[in-house]
């Protein structure tokens, strides 16, 4: 048995104490201590990455497999039996390693941006970076929802005491909102573990009870209602995508990186792994549902991009778009039967993590700088900010899917697995095109304008391009090298399609 | 034969009779009365934890008293309650440097022992009282017309809950000819009648006043609130929970109520889930808009008997299915995880009020800053009350709503999950007050050892239970299994 899972998920929560005592007694070391603790994290999770590329390439992860997997008994009594249970496949591997690079990222970019509190604030981030590991690596239901439900915490905080001026409301909206969604989600587990006709809660142990036509598919209905609830918070899905403007706005630029980059990514594992991978025939009967649901989410977020004036609201609902082409892709596949939908559905969400974490970020460094974030104030960046306005034209183009950055591979595989599903689902084509169009006027705006005379010039230094330089290079070796992906996700893909 | 039980039960009365003594000959040593107390009752702490590990399970006084794991686990509960009551109070001189006061705290332990262990209705209703009027004077302790209110209140209302208890007794013994509790339930269930039926609702109510179920709670809030905040603690960690062994022992064997009705929907599982579902959801709204701390937690409190009884629900739904035993496990597990929060939320309550004089919810306002120890043993247990995992009030919560999740009783499982999203808005918001929002100084405010012990001690357990709840919960379920078998 490996360890290497438990260590992914240890090393972090185990820092938490320490880096707080470290931040606390001298800022710098507690500040490198983080920085150089994240980095061993992502190298790490890097490994994990390359280990199930390399088995997906090599054909020894196979479908519906899970590599490097631990399995501990939890609590047993009786009958009742839970497992402390983690793997990694092709769906969660991508996931795991942007979380874990964008935490590195997100220390490098608050060393700036965060000025009290530093010692609760960076050992939050690793509480918030040791669940996420256990939420992408748990193959129990239960223990998969115990790191879903302690992410919550650290990023309360992060809303509420290193927030906005509305902060204290968007921080209670949050968890509120969230909480909510997912006690629901856990109730269908609950519902649907009693219904079993042997009881598990090991998603491999249930697949494998599906494969054999153990589970009859009326049980499947209300789990699956009340798992989307759950997960339709946090991808968000329209209409219940509410807390997410208030939440971005508030909270500070590198936690708005995080959240959608990593926490929103929870929305779509969650229906990737559990929605369709737990309640296939009851998906594949309700796939039109959530197709329209994505397709609405996505034409949502664009046009009410379109009419924000604050930057980063505007990247908030464009982080609303984007998550719902994963649900798009996700259900298209069940339709059309094309593998693209979930292989690009598992890409957008690497590749939307890189692009808008780079623009969350990128917002707060103008808001630093200039000292507004509001579009129309924003005038003539290339003569004032140059480094800055080149990152933000470069940013924008891999948000908005431009090729060469490999989220235009995401959302071509996507749309195009939607058109086999159905052809009228072509109009989603029209998505990327309003998102252009607003990402462009804003350019317009803030970079190609004239600049005010007298107006505040600070760029950033050479160390923050190379910082920014991480977020979008590997967008651009991804188009070449999207095989890194989109070959461990395949078998996955593969399996989905064949529970249903 | 000398076993544990008997030295427990001797050194808890003797503490009882002797502590005042010290009133007389020692004049100078205010505190002795409270050490000597809480060494005789982490004796017996010591002693019971012994008796129920290895148990010996023969009769003891007669038939009165069978002393059996699931018994071991609330003296366990609330003699630990006490234990830490009696250290809090080490920092009230004022009002219990009386000696009294810790005499009467030895007599309501004394009384919640022997009540865990009752097997007949007499000696149930015995210790019942003995835990019971200690109590209606200590919750007066403090002389002020406050806690006075709510002494009188508190006593009017338990003695009326003594008497309905006492005429059911007596219905039960007119019908079956025995107090012997497995006969009496036996008569009920193999002759059921009107008047039997009449007899098991009784029981409900009168139990239900200690346990504050809905509409049996409206002394609690009062009571609370006007009683020194240590004896509150008491009352919501302790006492309450005595109140359950007694139901449990009672009333989860008798399955039908269908004689007063003659309807078939009249039955314990239904009558449970009505009131389930009840005290809950009045417990939470009324939470939600307190003012006072202490009337929060008294709200909080009553909830939290919601969810405890749900695991009745599934235990009298289908007795002997391992929903039964989920149910009944996770009942009694979360009378333990209850204990351990509530007290803890009560304690830090008690100190604030102790070290800032104010028990409204400015009061919380930035305590972060000014009590930090105490503002994270607030949020701990809040957290653990609302159920955020991996705290150990997640995995009681946890067991409950499984054991009704599929079948009948589905939408209490609903209710129960939305009632707990509900709840973490008025404990987030709390959070929120002390961590986010700016109190109206930071000065550093003491937190006293005896407290600052007691708050690790408790916050261990809840995090510690937490993350390896299998031990407690084996421990848990066989007592539930020596019942239910």
């Amino acid at each position: 048995m490996s360890y290497i899972l438990s260590l992914l998920i240890a090393l972090p929560l185990v820092a938490t104490p320490f880096v707080y005592l470290a931040t606390r007694a001298n800022r710098r070391i507690g500040i490198y201590a983080s920085l150089a603790l994240s980095v061993v994290v992502t190298l790490i999770a890097g490994y994990v990455f390359w280990q199930v590329y390399a088995g997906a390439a090599a054909g020894s992860l196979g479908q519906g497999q899970f590599l490097f997997q631990e399995k501990y008994s939890w609590i047993s009594f009786s009958s009742f039996g839970l497992n402390f249970f983690l793997g990694v496949d092709g769906l969660s591997s991508p996931l795991l390693f942007v979380s874990a690079l964008l935490t590195v990222l997100v220390i490098i970019g608050s060393r700036r941006l965060i000025d009290h509190h530093e010692a609760e604030y960076y050992s939050l981030i690793f509480l918030f970076e040791g669940a996420i590991m256990g939420v992408f690596t748990s193959l129990n239901l239960i223990l998969f929802y115990v790191f879903w439900e302690i992410v919550l915490i650290p990023m309360f905080f992060f809303i509420g005491v290193w927030g906005g001026p509305r902060r204290k409301y968007a921080a209670l909206k949050f968890i509120i909102f969230t909480f909510a969604g997912s006690t629901i989600m856990l109730l269908g587990f609950l519902y649907f573990y009693m219904g079993m006709p042997s009881p598990s809660f090991d998603i491999p142990t249930i697949q494998a009870m599906l494969q054999a036509h153990q589970i009859p598919i009326g049980l499947e209905y209300l789990p699956l209602l009340a798992s989307f609830i759950g997960f339709a918070v946090k991808l968000p899905l329209v209409p219940f995508h509410t807390w997410l403007p208030d939440a971005h706005v508030e909270a500070p630029s590198p936690i708005s990186v995080l959240l959608a980059g990593v926490l929103l990514k929870m929305g779509g594992y969650g229906f990737i792994r559990v929605s369709i991978g737990l309640f296939p025939g009851a998906s594949a009967q309700y796939a039109w549902v959530f197709l329209a649901l994505g397709l609405f989410s996505m034409f949502y977020g664009a046009v009410a991009a379109l009419l924000q004036r604050d930057l980063k609201k505007m990247i908030a609902f464009t982080s609303i778009n984007h998550m719902g082409f994963v649900l798009f892709g996700a259900y298209a596949t069940l339709i059309s039967g094309t593998t693209l939908g979930i292989q690009g559905a598992i890409f957008q969400m690497f590749t939307h993590a890189l692009a808008v974490g780079s623009l969350f970020m990128l917002s707060g460094y103008i808001q630093h700088q200039a000292g507004t974030r509001e579009i129309p104030l924003l005038r003539g960046l290339a003569t004032t900010m140059p480094r800055t306005a080149v990152i933000l034209v470069l940013g924008s183009a891999a948000a908005m899917g431009l090729p060469p950055f490999s989220s235009f591979l995401a959302e071509f595989m996507v749309i195009v697995a939607g058109i086999s599903a159905s052809a009228y689902a072509a109009i989603s084509v029209l998505v990327p095109v309003i998102t252009a169009g607003y990402f462009l006027w804003m350019i317009k705006r803030t970079v190609l304008s004239q600049a005010d005379a007298g107006q505040p010039a600070h760029d950033m230094g050479w160390s923050d391009v190379a910082a920014f330089a991480v977020y979008l290079v590997p967008l651009v070796v991804l188009i070449v090298a999207s095989y890194l992906i989109l070959t461990p996700a395949l078998p996955v893909a593969k399996f989905l399609m064949g529970l249903t | 034969m000398m076993d544990y039980l008997t030295i427990t039960v001797v050194l808890l009365a003797g503490a009882g009779l002797f502590l005042p003594l010290l009133q007389v000959f020692r004049k100078g040593e205010r505190n002795l009365a409270g050490y000597i107390l809480a060494l005789v009752l982490g004796t017996a702490f010591a002693l019971i934890g012994l008796f129920t590990l290895y148990p010996s399970s023969v009769p003891w006084a007669g038939s009165l008293i069978i002393p059996d794991q699931l018994g071991g686990v609330f003296a366990l509960v609330t003699v630990g309650v006490t234990l830490a009551v009696a250290v809090a109070s080490f920092d009230l001189r004022k009002s219990t440097s009386n000696p009294v006061y810790y005499s009467l705290l030895a007599f309501t332990a004394l009384g919640m022992v022997l009540l865990a262990y009752s097997q007949d209705l007499l000696m149930l209703f015995v210790s019942w009282e003995l835990m019971s009027l200690p109590t209606y004077v200590l919750a007066g302790f403090d002389k002020k017309l406050r806690s006075n209110e709510a002494s009188v209140k508190y006593a009017i209302i338990g003695a009326m809950s003594s008497a309905v208890i006492l005429y059911a007794i007596s219905l039960a013994y007119g019908l079956t000819g025995s107090t012997q509790i497995s006969a009496v339930v036996e008569g009920f269930t193999n002759h059921p009648s009107a008047l039997a039926g009449v007899a098991t609702l009784l029981f409900v109510a009168g139990f239900g006043f200690k346990m504050s179920i809905v509409p049996f709670h409206m002394w609690i809030p009062d009571a609370y609130e006007g009683a020194p905040t240590t004896i509150s603690t008491l009352l919501a960690a302790a006492t309450k929970k005595a109140g359950f062994i007694a139901a449990i022992r009672v009333l989860l064997a008798i399955t039908t109520l269908y004689a007063v009705t003659k309807s078939p929907l009249f039955t314990m599982a239904n009558v449970f889930a009505v009131l389930a579902l009840l005290t809950m959801t009045v417990g939470n709204i009324s939470a939600l808009t307190q003012k006072s701390m202490t009337r929060l937690l008294a709200y909080s409190s009553i909830a939290q008997a919601g969810y405890i009884l749900i695991g009745f629900v599934a235990f009298s739904n289908a007795p002997g299915t391992t929903a039964a035993a989920l149910g009944l496990t996770g009942s009694v597990f979360h009378v333990v995880n209850h204990a351990v929060m509530k007290g803890a939320a009560f304690l830090a309550a008690a100190l604030v009020l102790l070290q800032l004089k104010r028990a409204d919810l400015g009061a919380y306002d930035g305590l972060g800053k000014r009590m930090p120890i105490t503002a994270f043993t607030l949020a701990v247990a809040f957290l653990g009350l609302a159920g955020v995992p991996p705290l150990s009030g997640f995995w009681s919560k946890l067991l409950l709503i499984l054991s009704v999740a599929n079948g009948p009783f589905a939408w209490l499982a609903l209710a129960a999950i939305l009632n707990s999203a509900f709840s973490l808005g008025y404990y987030a918001w709390i959070i929120k007050r002390m961590y986010i929002d700016e109190g109206e100084s930071s000065e550093r405010v003491k937190e006293p050892f005896w407290y600052v012990l007691i708050f690790a001690i408790m916050v261990g357990l809840i995090i510690g239970i937490g993350l390896f709840p299998q031990q407690v919960i084996s421990f848990v379920s066989n007592a539930v299994a020596g019942f239910a078998g």
